[in-house]
């Protein structure tokens, strides 16, 4: 840490190896982020663009999430329903989330509800697939267990094939997280008036390297932090996983 | 379960899948017609490959749908490679010596939750518009999973392996490229098929936002120009050739696979 | 040719836990050059580990081994080691495995040639040149193993339960063959095995280690008897009949045992 940190202020300020108008050094970076924290910077303080930003992603996920999973839990479940989905699905799952980023614009504007729209899209695939595949790979053998026991398949469903797609369902949750963030960003870059990617994007424009290093760096942050989130709701969730 | 044992036969379930295809198409044509505000918003699926035809001849943007498509298989094809280049033989060396990997990996894992999309505005400001700045975007995309799953494949190989060669007189650099590199071979291809996907998709943001052709270009100039059907035509094409290339790697990687396993 | 002299030789490995963990206490023994021996002992007597040092896959935490009266820091081609899993690269054909080492030390293509070809003839394994390892039982296996620490003409073989993966026939023919090899190609020999009978036909002398801490118990020499009574030009089977053999056997079994008896 404190390695980075030298070597980098050596590199900026000490020897003016790296040119200030490419990449902001260490007292520069201070500066701006004090400047984002108390009067704000493009419309806002870090603190409210940040949770602008982390207010979309988690709405955008959380639909994701309560559409997706249900989904591929039938998928996984009844045959005639994957077949019957599958086209659809195969058809539109190659394209990239943020392709779809104009046509949201397009139809929604450029408000929250197109940047929801495709950040569902992203985490979308991503939670379908790995249910599916969660819960078609069901132990047969304990399934068998449950039901000479009496289980009815309501029960069976709960209490033994989707306990044991969770940890196939949580590895999804993360992949979706991750297009999540990235989908936003590029998103808030396309266009929006609060966030961090409107943060990053009026930076660039004011050729403002500090600032961009803080909003890059929060994004990092927020990322990492809700991954954090994913990973500590899966341990209380599946507690015999080691 | 009930469901999961009664399965359905062959032609039920084709028939199946064409009906679901049937019933998608079908809800879209309605969905287009029934709009009231026509196919400003909502083209038919006609409609769209119509247009895409039309895009293939009669130039949008400056170019044809072919143009920008060579325009942008061109910077991914730069992106991917520099990431392949320098993600695989770092990682493999990182799998080897542990200074390396105490070095890289603390910075790494910092980096790794930036989007790569974030680093939009420095790669322009580094490198510009034209090639280098989505260069660096898709670079920052692909780098990760090509580093990843080389040292993974590295760490896998057997230290009796390694070790062997160590003893016959073999060096770091002929144990990375003989030994490490073979061993961690179909780690490396699913890596850089996680990577050609991200890359791919990286681009196309890069694209959205700072370009002057490509894919990602065209569908920026018909959303300001609100041509939903040229938006949808560049977006099947992204798919398509998206897809194309996971096909291509998809492909490398069960071939490898299947030759590894019978050698072990 | 060289020799291996371990000098105050002492390991110790820390456990996760913090607790010191003695694998080999104070042991002091010279291979003589062109000497064979053969070290036997209880599992967690360090017998690996004291190979692992000549071969300097591991360094000791007291005292040094010399092999040729220099200190032994790393691995190095003076000095080959078999592994009881044969350790043969899966990617590499039988010839590429065997001429591996000759290509670390930059040996040109026709002398690489010549030599491979020699020990091919040498292990019966002309057949089998081009095949992969998978392709080959566990026997031939070990012959490639064999050939290739051979081909670099180390001074010194390491040898670490080579037979000890082996099928019982396959293990008799292959004891055989390396007693043909050894009288035609002499090389200082550390062999580490856990069977007392391959140890009593192979090596000049054998080493017996006692476990908790591994430690020097007793030196057993086969050699006189081995020269009076000509074992190396007689079969084995004969050689395991006659009067002498069983005799150090019971020999070292008993040693052996005093080892495994609890309380002693």
């Amino acid at each position: 840490m404190l390695v980075v940190l030298g070597l980098w202020w050596t590199l900026t300020s000490g020897c003016g190896l790296i040119d200030p108008n490419r990449f902001p050094d260490p007292a520069e970076t201070w500066a701006a982020l004090q400047q984002i924290l108390t009067p704000g910077y493009a419309g806002g303080t870090l603190v409210q663009q940040a949770w602008a930003s982390t207010r979309l992603v988690l709405l955008g996920f959380a639909v994701a999430v309560t559409t997706g999973v249900p989904l591929g839990a039938l998928m996984g479940l009844s045959r005639r329903a994957e077949s019957l989905l599958n086209p659809a699905f195969l058809l539109l799952r190659p394209i990239p989330p943020l392709a779809w980023i104009p046509l949201a614009v397009v139809w929604l504007g450029l408000g929250d509800g197109a940047k929801i729209l495709v950040i569902w899209i992203a985490a979308f695939v991503p939670c379908v697939i790995n249910t599916w595949t969660g819960v078609r790979g069901a132990d047969l053998t304990l399934v068998a267990a449950a039901r000479v026991h009496g289980a009815d398949p309501v029960r069976v469903l709960l209490e033994v094939i989707l306990p044991g797609a969770l940890p196939m369902i949580f590895t999804g949750l993360r992949l979706s997280l991750q297009a999540c963030w990235t989908t936003l960003v590029a998103a808030e870059l396309v266009g929006t008036l609060y966030g961090l990617g409107r943060v990053l994007d009026s930076a660039y424009r004011d050729v403002n390297p500090a600032m961009i290093l803080v909003a890059m760096v929060t994004v990092g942050l927020l990322g990492a932090a809700t991954t954090r989130l994913i990973a500590a709701l899966e341990r209380g969730l599946t507690p015999w996983q080691v | 379960m009930a469901g999961l044992k009664r399965r359905p036969g062959r032609y039920e379930s084709w028939g199946l899948s064409l009906l679901g295809l049937g019933l998608f198409l079908g809800v879209w044509q309605v969905l287009a017609v029934g709009m009231t505000a026509g196919p400003q918003v909502l083209p038919a699926p006609l409609a769209v490959i119509e247009t895409t035809r039309h895009l293939l001849v009669a130039p949008f943007a400056g170019h044809t749908l072919l143009g920008h498509l060579a325009a942008s298989l061109q910077r991914f094809g730069l992106g991917f490679g520099l990431a392949a280049l320098v993600g695989v033989p770092l990682g493999l060396a990182m799998g080897r010596f542990g200074w390396l990997d105490d070095l890289v990996t603390p910075l790494f894992e910092a980096l790794r939750f930036v989007a790569p999309l974030a680093w939009v505005p420095f790669a322009v400001l580094w490198f510009g518009t034209g090639i280098g700045g989505p260069v660096m975007v898709i670079f920052a995309g692909a780098f990760p999973p090509c580093l990843v799953n080389a040292y993974r494949g590295a760490r896998q190989v057997e230290a009796r392996l390694v070790e062997a060669a160590q003893t016959l007189g073999a060096g770091p650099l002929r144990i990375i490229v003989e030994v490490l590199l073979p061993g961690a071979l179909p780690a490396i291809v699913a890596g850089l098929r996680v990577a050609a996907g991200l890359a791919w998709q990286s681009l196309i943001g890069a694209e959205l936002i700072v370009a002057g052709a490509g894919l990602g270009f065209v569908m920026v100039q018909a959303q300001s120009s609100l041509s939903p059907q040229i938006v949808m035509a560049a977006m099947a094409a992204v798919g398509l050739v998206g897809m194309l290339i996971d096909i291509a790697l998809r492909r490398a990687e069960w071939a490898i696979r299947r030759q590894w396993d019978q050698l072990a | 040719m060289k020799d291996i002299r371990f000098d105050g030789v002492g390991k110790t490995f820390t456990t996760r836990g913090g607790a010191a963990c003695v694998v080999l206490h104070d042991i002091d023994l010279t291979v003589q050059a062109r000497e064979f021996v053969a070290v036997v002992g209880p599992s967690g007597s360090g017998k690996t580990t004291l190979l692992r040092m000549a071969a300097g896959l591991d360094q000791p935490s007291a005292g040094e081994v010399r092999v040729g009266g220099r200190r032994v820091t790393g691995p190095g081609p003076d000095r080959a080691v078999v592994f009881q899993h044969f350790a043969l690269f899966p990617w590499k054909t039988v010839r590429q495995n065997i001429a591996f080492g000759l290509r670390c030390q930059g040996a040109s293509r026709a002398r690489q040639t010549v030599a491979v070809d020699r020990y091919l003839a040498l292990m019966g394994l002309d057949d089998a040149a081009d095949r992969y390892p998978s392709q080959l039982s566990g026997g031939m296996q070990q012959r490639v193993a064999l050939a290739r620490s051979y081909a670099i003409e180390p001074d010194v073989l390491l040898m670490d339960e080579p037979f000890g993966a082996l099928d019982a026939q396959t293990r008799t023919v292959m004891q055989e063959e390396l007693i043909r090899l050894s009288r035609q190609e002499p090389r200082t020999v550390l062999f580490i095995t856990h069977a007392v009978e391959e140890a009593v036909y192979l090596a000049d002398r054998v080493v017996v280690l006692a476990h908790d801490p591994g430690r020097l118990r007793e030196i057993v020499d086969i050699g006189p008897t081995r020269a009076a009574e000509a074992w190396n030009t007689r079969p084995i089977h004969e050689v395991m009949e006659l009067p002498s053999f069983t005799h150090l056997r019971t020999r070292l079994w008993r040693l052996l045992r005093d080892q495994i008896r609890p309380g002693n």
